[in-house]
């Protein structure tokens, strides 16, 4: 069973190549969708004796919540705002995969010389969840678009939960749900957010929503609309 | 089973506002009742150690509890929202009928609002994920609570629909999910140090207690600085604080207050979980990183208190200041300092923050240099600030004088020497900004009549607070001159 789970994780690996050189917000959110019915497929495959009612019950929450929920909010937020593209991100592709194939050689190298997981289920896994981790956290930062982080966020809480399947740790039925329920009501007051944005700026570059800082006098009337001096 | 009873009723009573939105006047008595009904609640927990103690279980892992601190964070949180629930009722038809007079004065169109039983809704539903943060005992709950709670409280912040609202919105949104996921990683990482040993005990506060000496160094290591890190973006010690300013000075007052008030003090109540959980090799290591962030507040808040152009960032970045100074107390080992120091800082805030949102509503700007002679224009508003703003620089009889000083006595002298001189710094800052704003003439924008006779009225609930924060002041001299703290 164990070769299951690998191949699971070089999958789970090349999702997150794609999508840090992914322009297409559609397609970004297609692979993240991806990303999260693997994530959904892994616990099944790592308890070979048999699984349990309550297994069975969240592995169905979560492909339904990662792999369909999410991303129609995700595709409903992207139409309302009314963008398509990642145009001029700060990093461009080709440097994006050069530095995310650098950060998956540091992973597997951090995780090999401090032979940090010996109770992982196996040697790649825990290494790939730390690369999803920094493809999240690196989506956010080198991103224009705000619906960017909000996939961003998403792909750091796929690479955390990731990390918790593959060390075999288990929160209870309560906690597991509250984590995805959380997750869902995220995206979808991110997905209110980012039309009070576009309403509002007529944009969602989030580089542009300056406006508020301790440098210059806050707006003279505090009532004023006009951020954009 | 009060435990469960005092998260639901709030939740429930947020669902049937929202439910019933066309009724506002059943919506409001509903909100103050709730508001009523928790604060009961919680001082019967709090009185009622027995009852406290018991515990809500699904299956064999315990859920909710309380012990004497979580009892005291929710008797805090509790007064808080009833004060700030009673001043919401007067304050916020002000509110809505100053709007079209700031309009016509400043020549744009007025802005507009959230729907009221939304703001009700939101506002209960973010009073009982606090209690869930206070109540729980399993480590999984409380990050959900503690996420949960920056979910609700997004849409307070964006109440008055403005492009900077929006975007104090969507940072606060991602900078604490973001933080907040590092906890998650922060706990996730808890759990391996936890079961390294053999067996895991779960994510159980209690059962992690008693096996704490058997953690796996390097990974608790690990695990809690990504929980200082993500409960500390949450709790507003810096550098993860950069969310704070925007969203305090963005939000109305009354929901300001709340976030300052209460909200800091359910992310360092998580704090204080895990470094409880810390094996005894490894508290210096903790208490190292908890004194640095502290310092690194108190710096970056003294810094941007100096040169300050909005009175509510000032208090935002106040709170960052004296974020700071309870995660000191709490590293250098006096603990009820630190206890005692985020409850006062919690009123005197609340009160500030709940004063700032009237001379808002008066003056309809946050600009400092173009506010003047407030002790002319809007006199008892105008006392109760420099009272405030004295009180939260630590002037005695404020409650944070003897918590200061508690710090200064407790800490070596290095670090005391250090923390003194950015107090100093503090206070100066903030007390040159209060008097310009209350002394000489008025400034560029005047304070238009109707609102200020409005907002003159608004001043019962931070007269309450004042002279409750007095009071408490006043007795922890009294305990700290005979010897008993």
């Amino acid at each position: 069973m164990n070769a299951f789970v690998e191949i699971i994780s070089v999958a789970l690996l090349i999702t997150d190549l794609v999508l840090v050189i992914s322009g297409r917000l559609l397609h970004s959110i297609r692979w993240v969708a991806i990303q999260g019915i693997l994530l959904g497929l892994l616990p099944l495959l790592l308890h070979e004796s048999g699984f349990g009612v309550q297994m069975l019950i969240l592995a169905v929450i979560n492909l339904s919540v990662k792999g369909i929920l999410l991303p129609l909010l995700l595709i409903r937020a992207m139409r309302k705002a009314d963008v398509r593209r990642e145009l001029e991100p700060f990093v461009g592709y080709t440097a994006s995969l050069i530095l995310l194939l650098a950060a998956t050689a540091i992973c597997f190298g951090f995780c090999r010389y401090w032979n940090i997981a010996p109770g992982a289920a196996s040697p790649a896994s825990v290494p790939v969840a730390f690369t999803t981790m920094v493809t999240g956290l690196f989506i956010i930062i080198a991103r224009r678009k705000a619906i960017t982080q909000a996939i961003g966020f998403l792909i750091f809480e796929n690479g955390i939960s990731m990390f918790g399947i593959c060390m075999m740790l288990e929160h209870g039925l309560m906690v597991e749900l509250g984590i995805l329920l959380d997750v869902f009501v995220l995206v979808f007051v991110m997905g209110i957010a980012l039309f009070n944005i576009n309403r509002e700026f007529s944009h969602i570059d989030s580089d542009k929503l300056n406006s508020l800082g301790d440098w210059d006098l806050p707006a003279q009337n505090h009532k004023d609309g006009e951020a954009e001096q | 089973m009060i435990a469960i009873l005092i998260v639901l009723l709030p939740l429930i009573s947020a669902g049937i506002i929202y439910l019933m939105g066309k009724h506002l006047k059943f919506g409001r008595f509903l909100f103050l009742f709730t508001a009523v009904c928790h604060s009961i609640c919680s001082v019967y927990l709090l009185l009622n150690p027995e009852a406290a103690l018991s515990k809500w279980d699904i299956g064999k892992t315990t859920l909710l509890g309380f012990d004497p601190i979580s009892a005291l964070f929710l008797l805090i949180t509790s007064l808080l929202f009833i004060l700030v629930a009673i001043q919401t009722h007067f304050w916020l038809p002000a509110e809505l009928a100053a709007e079209p007079e700031h309009a016509a004065a400043h020549g744009h169109t007025a802005a507009g609002f959230q729907k009221e039983s939304v703001f009700r809704s939101c506002l209960l539903a973010f009073l009982a994920m606090m209690t869930l943060v206070t109540a729980a005992r399993n480590l999984g709950i409380l990050w959900v609570a503690l996420e949960a709670t920056t979910l609700v409280s997004a849409p307070l912040i964006c109440f008055r629909r403005s492009a900077g609202s929006v975007e104090a919105m969507w940072k606060y949104l991602l900078i604490c999910s973001v933080g907040i996921a590092m906890a998650l990683f922060g706990t996730m990482l808890l759990d391996v140090a936890a079961s390294s040993g053999g067996h895991s005990p779960g994510l159980n506060f209690d059962k992690l207690l008693l096996t704490r000496s058997t953690f796996h160094t390097g990974w608790f290591k690990a695990a809690f600085i990504f929980a200082i890190a993500g409960y500390g973006a949450k709790m507003g010690l810096a550098p993860f604080h950069t969310w704070l300013p925007d969203a305090h000075s963005e939000a109305p007052g009354t929901v300001s207050a709340l976030l300052s008030g209460s909200l800091l003090n359910c992310s360092f109540l998580a704090l204080m979980r895990f470094y409880a959980l810390a094996p005894e090799t490894l508290r210096p290591f903790c208490k190292n990183l908890m004194i640095a962030g502290g310092l690194f507040s108190l710096g970056i808040a003294a810094f941007f208190i100096l040169r300050q152009n909005d009175f509510k960032r000032m208090l935002a970045y106040s709170s960052v200041e004296h974020m700071g100074l309870a995660a000191i107390l709490w590293a250098i080992g006096c603990d009820q300092g630190a206890i005692f120091h985020v409850c006062g800082h919690s009123l005197i805030k609340m009160t500030l923050f709940l004063i700032a949102g009237n001379i808002l509503l008066a003056y309809g700007t946050r600009a400092i240099p173009t506010i003047g002679g407030m002790f002319k224009d809007m006199p008892k508003t105008a006392c109760f600030w420099l009272i405030g703003i004295l009180f939260i620089c630590g002037m005695p009889p404020s409650p944070l004088f003897v918590t200061e000083y508690l710090l200064v006595r407790e800490a070596g002298p290095l670090l005391s020497t250090a923390v003194l001189l950015l107090l100093f710094v503090v206070f100066g800052g903030m007390t040159k900004v209060c008097l310009s704003m209350l002394m000489g003439h008025t400034g560029s924008s005047a304070p238009l009549p109707e609102p200020t006779k409005n907002a003159e009225r608004l001043n019962l609930i931070p007269l309450v607070a004042l002279i409750a924060v007095t009071c408490c002041g006043i007795m922890w001299l009294i305990l700290l001159n005979n010897g008993e703290i």
